[in-house]
């Protein structure tokens, strides 16, 4: 059986849930059996709908995280949907995390 | 005793009946203008991806009929399979090209997911209840090596013709997906490997060419705009002129450091015209592209200048988003998203387009803030004008994670859906302060509301051969 790890959602808006997760189940997948919806779009790791941020744990990925930027992977986003967690995480998800990747260019 | 709506209503079906015998659709773009009757429903792009919202997008059919008593409301809303699709452009099975197509019909609409790759067909047989025929899988998708589908045009033979904006990986090279008549994928319509970037494009069945724009792989643009992106490279400025019906690239045309991202392809809906228009919607401008001589050329026709902003650092420019041709080809619409401006030009010189009006409304400049007491808390979008080209309808939402960095109250509010009056004889807009569809009060949360179609052919799908 798969080593399970337990996974810790936290929102902005202060909500917060852990759920358990498998070595094999992706934090996105992890949350959906838990009956918790997080954003996706793609689920290949291409778009970064489901962008999260590590807060604290580690996490494998199968393939490359091709949304993120180098400063992205750097400051501690992560895609949900292709994460796999290797220890327990605590993890800031939900949509306001994805604005925080790009700003206004003229701003 | 019957209305004069539904009169016109019954001789409108006594028309298309008598117009099956041959195939979808009308003769001639002055066919589509003599014979249509006024737009009924609207189907438009109802989007929940990229919110905490936990609900699929979906097409909502809006009444725009004055006469009804649901006008203006969303009367039925097709929600999709699943969530995350981020429905973006659709088309139909069949238009005006298939004309001479017996047995077929316009009544399928092909709705692709640009996240999740995903392609939807719903059947619009009950045009005000349409319902999901079938589904592609995304998986069955990325067998072609594609994903990121775009825009959707139907091949005067029946097939469908899918501009798709990355690989499987969601990277370059792009290319163009082909489904054949039961919406089945037939293969690669291209030889893979032809175009890096791909978003839009058109084709001129009479002249065998079709041309194609460049937004850039989905990797780059749906996580959101970043301008060291365009440093590098990785946003589109060329046009691709196609010969048509053997898929190969006869020509690249580089619009330069003024046409960056080219977005909506438009040709004249004559199929005797070789003129289009596009947008080159960072650098602000609209291109006229014409052959002569046997070339393709693209002049810079419309230069849209940025402007001060005292919130930012930066002169803002105005992001022409959207652009659409009137059925009798006279005028040119757009909608320039962030300055907040809907315009009207008057193409009769496809050389030399001539401002005729325009309504500075929403955005970051409009003069117009709110309708109906609703704030507008985005610029003008997505267009689209009646066929006899005296309504001009549009909506506010770009893409999800664009509207974010651009306009993020839009994720709080919702879209709205609005509507001008035009003038064609005297060549004016005015708004119909009457018309508001708020996507802003649905049950399931706000939604951003996207393209617009029409069930009996449209100024942005139509094409002759």
């Amino acid at each position: 059986m798969a080593t399970r790890h337990d996974l810790t959602l936290t929102w902005r808006d202060g909500r917060e849930e852990t759920v358990p997760a498998s070595e094999n189940e992706t934090v996105l997948e992890a949350a959906e059996s838990a009956g918790i919806g997080l954003p996706f779009g793609c689920r290949t790791g291409a778009c970064a709908t489901c962008v999260g941020r590590l807060i604290d744990g580690a996490i494998l990925y199968d393939r490359p995280p091709r949304a993120l930027k180098t400063r992205h992977i750097e400051a501690g986003y992560v895609l949900c949907c292709i994460a796999r967690p290797r220890t327990d995480c605590r993890i800031e998800v939900g949509a306001d995390v994805q604005t925080d990747l790009v700003s206004n260019p003229w701003k | 005793m019957a209305t004069h709506n539904e009169q016109e209503r019954e001789h409108h079906e006594h028309e298309h009946h008598e117009h099956h015998v041959h195939g979808p659709g009308y003769a001639t773009p002055q066919a589509a203008i003599e014979e249509s009757t006024p737009e009924a429903v609207a189907y438009v792009v109802g989007l929940y991806t990229g919110s905490d919202i936990e609900a699929p997008d979906f097409i909502g059919v809006v009444d725009v009929d004055p006469d009804s008593d649901m006008y203006q409301e969303i009367i039925d809303r097709v929600e999709m399979p699943n969530r995350g699709d981020e429905l973006h452009h659709f088309g139909w099975n069949a238009c005006s090209s298939s004309c001479h197509v017996e047995g077929l019909e316009r009544q399928y609409l092909v709705v692709p997911g640009n996240r999740s790759g995903r392609l939807h067909i719903l059947d619009t047989k009950d045009r005000r209840h349409p319902e999901i025929e079938t589904v592609i899988e995304p998986e069955e998708v990325h067998e072609y090596d594609l994903s990121g589908p775009h825009t959707v045009h139907c091949i005067p033979d029946g097939e469908i013709l899918i501009s798709m904006t990355g690989n499987a990986d969601g990277e370059s090279p792009s290319g163009f997906l082909e489904l054949n008549d039961d919406f089945e994928i037939e293969g690669r319509w291209d030889p893979p490997g032809e175009i890096d970037f791909n978003y839009d494009f058109w084709y001129q069945p009479r002249h065998n060419v079709m041309v194609s724009s460049e937004w850039a792989a989905p990797v780059t643009y749906q996580p959101g705009f970043d301008m060291e992106d365009v440093e590098a490279g990785k946003y589109g400025r060329r046009l691709h002129i196609w010969n048509w019906s053997e898929g190969t690239v006869e020509q690249t045309i580089d619009l330069g450091e003024e046409g960056l991202i080219p977005l909506e392809t438009r040709f004249l809906h004559t199929p005797e015209s070789v003129h289009g228009y596009v947008n080159a919607a960072l650098s602000s401008n609209i291109f006229h592209f014409f052959e002569e001589d046997d070339q393709y050329h693209a002049e810079k026709v419309i230069d849209f200048e940025s402007r001060e902003h005292e919130d930012w650092d930066m002169p803002v420019p105005a992001l022409p988003t959207d652009i659409l041709i009137s059925m009798d080809d006279r005028y040119l619409f757009g909608s320039n998203w962030v300055h907040g401006e809907v315009w009207m030009y008057d193409i009769s010189d496809p050389s030399n387009p001539r401002k005729v009006d325009s309504i500075s409304i929403g955005g970051y400049y409009g003069d117009i803030r709110d309708v109906q007491g609703r704030e507008l808390v985005a610029g003008p979008q997505m267009l689209q004008l009646s066929l006899d080209g005296e309504r001009l309808y549009w909506t506010t939402s770009l893409y999800s994670t664009w509207d974010d960095q651009f306009f993020p109250e839009e994720k709080e509010h919702g879209s709205v859906m609005l509507k001008a009056d035009v003038d064609p004889r005297k060549g004016t807009l005015e708004l119909d302060e009457d018309f508001l569809v708020d996507f802003g009060n649905l049950p399931d949360g706000p939604a951003r509301a996207h393209e617009i179609r029409w069930p009996d052919g449209d100024c942005t799908s139509d094409v002759w051969q």
